[in-house]
C-alpha cells in the first residue's frame, strides 16, 4: 500500500491527460491490480466534475450597472471627459 | 480591433476600449471571488476593487503577459486582502491524504463513491462543494481554482501566482485531495446511515 504514493502525482497527471504514454502505460498495469488506486483515479475525476458543476454565477444586474457608473467616474477623473 | 489594440486604445483614455476589455472578464473575476471567499458580498466588493486598481495602473500596463493574467493577478491580491484574516484550516503532506497513512480520516481501504448523483441532489452537491473550497487555504484553492475551474493550465496558474510551476502542480494536487477525502467522507457518512 505504502509504494502506491509514490503514483499520486502520476495518476492526477493521467487523470488529465498529461502523463507520457510509456508511464501510462506503466500505471494502468498497476492500476490492473491495485483497488485503492482505481478508486483514487475514480474520486479524483469525480472531484474536478463536480467542482466543475458548481452554477456559473454572474454578475447580478443591479450591481454591474453600479459598477460600470464607478469605473467611468474614476476614469474620468483619471483621463478627463474625452470619452 | 485585436486585444493590443485595444489596450494601446484604453492607455490613452479611451473608456470604450477599456470596458471591452473588461467585459467578459468581470464575471469571471465574480465567479472567482465566489468561489475562493464563498461570500457575495466580498466577491462584489473584490470585482469592484479589481477593476479601480486596473484603472489606476493601466498606463503602467507593458504587456508582458496578456490583460487577462494581469487582471487576474490584482484579483487574487485583492482576495487574499479580503480573505486573508479568515480562519481556515491548514492541509496536511500530500502522503496523509493517500491510503494507509497515519491520519485518521483515511482508513487503508477508500471509499468508492459510486455516482454521487444517485445520492444527492445536484444543489446539495454544489453546496458541498462551495463550502469545501472555501474551507481551504487560499494557497491551495486559488491555485486549484484557476486550473480546472477556469481552465487555465498549469503555467499560467504559476504565472497569475507567483510560483515555480513544481508549486503551483504540488498545491493543486493537495488541494484535490484534500476535497477528495471532504467528499468522501460526506459520501461514506450517508452511505452508512443507509446500512
Ligand atoms: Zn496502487
Amino acid at each position: 500500500m505504502k509504494g502506491c504514493s509514490k503514483h499520486i502525482q502520476q495518476i492526477a497527471e493521467y487523470i488529465d491527460g498529461e502523463l507520457d504514454e510509456a508511464l501510462c502505460t506503466r500505471l494502468e498495469e498497476h492500476l490492473k491490480e491495485c483497488n485503492n488506486c482505481r478508486i483514487m483515479v475514480d474520486t479524483l475525476k469525480q472531484t474536478v466534475v463536480l467542482c466543475r458543476e458548481g452554477k456559473r454565477e454572474r454578475l447580478p444586474e443591479d450591481i454591474e450597472s453600479r459598477l460600470n457608473d464607478a469605473l467611468k467616474n474614476k476614469w474620468e477623473k483619471k483621463f478627463g471627459k474625452k470619452s | 480591433m485585436n486585444e493590443k489594440e485595444l489596450i494601446i486604445q484604453a492607455q490613452s483614455g479611451d473608456f470604450k476600449a477599456f470596458s471591452r476589455l473588461i467585459e467578459s472578464r468581470k464575471d469571471k473575476i465574480y465567479r472567482l471571488a465566489m468561489k475562493l471567499t464563498g461570500n457575495r458580498d466580498d466577491a462584489e466588493d473584490i470585482v469592484q476593487d479589481t477593476l479601480m486598481k486596473a484603472i489606476d495602473a493601466i498606463d503602467k500596463f507593458r504587456m508582458e503577459s496578456s490583460f487577462g493574467t494581469w487582471l487576474y493577478t490584482i484579483a487574487l491580491n485583492n482576495i487574499r486582502a479580503h480573505a486573508g484574516d479568515k480562519k481556515r484550516e491548514a492541509l496536511r503532506p500530500i502522503d496523509d491524504y493517500l491510503p494507509g497513512s497515519h491520519s485518521e480520516s483515511t482508513s487503508k481501504e477508500l471509499f468508492d463513491w459510486g455516482d454521487p448523483h444517485q445520492q444527492f441532489e445536484r444543489k446539495r452537491l454544489n453546496d458541498m462543494i462551495e463550502t469545501a473550497l472555501a474551507e481551504l487555504p487560499l494557497k491551495y484553492s486559488a491555485p486549484f481554482t484557476l486550473r480546472y475551474i477556469e481552465d487555465m493550465p498549469v503555467k499560467e496558474v504559476a504565472r497569475v501566482l507567483d510560483l515555480s510551476l513544481s508549486a503551483a502542480k504540488s498545491r493543486i494536487l493537495r488541494a484535490r485531495l484534500a476535497l477528495r477525502e471532504k467528499l468522501s467522507n460526506v459520501f461514506r457518512e450517508k452511505n452508512n446511515e443507509r446500512l
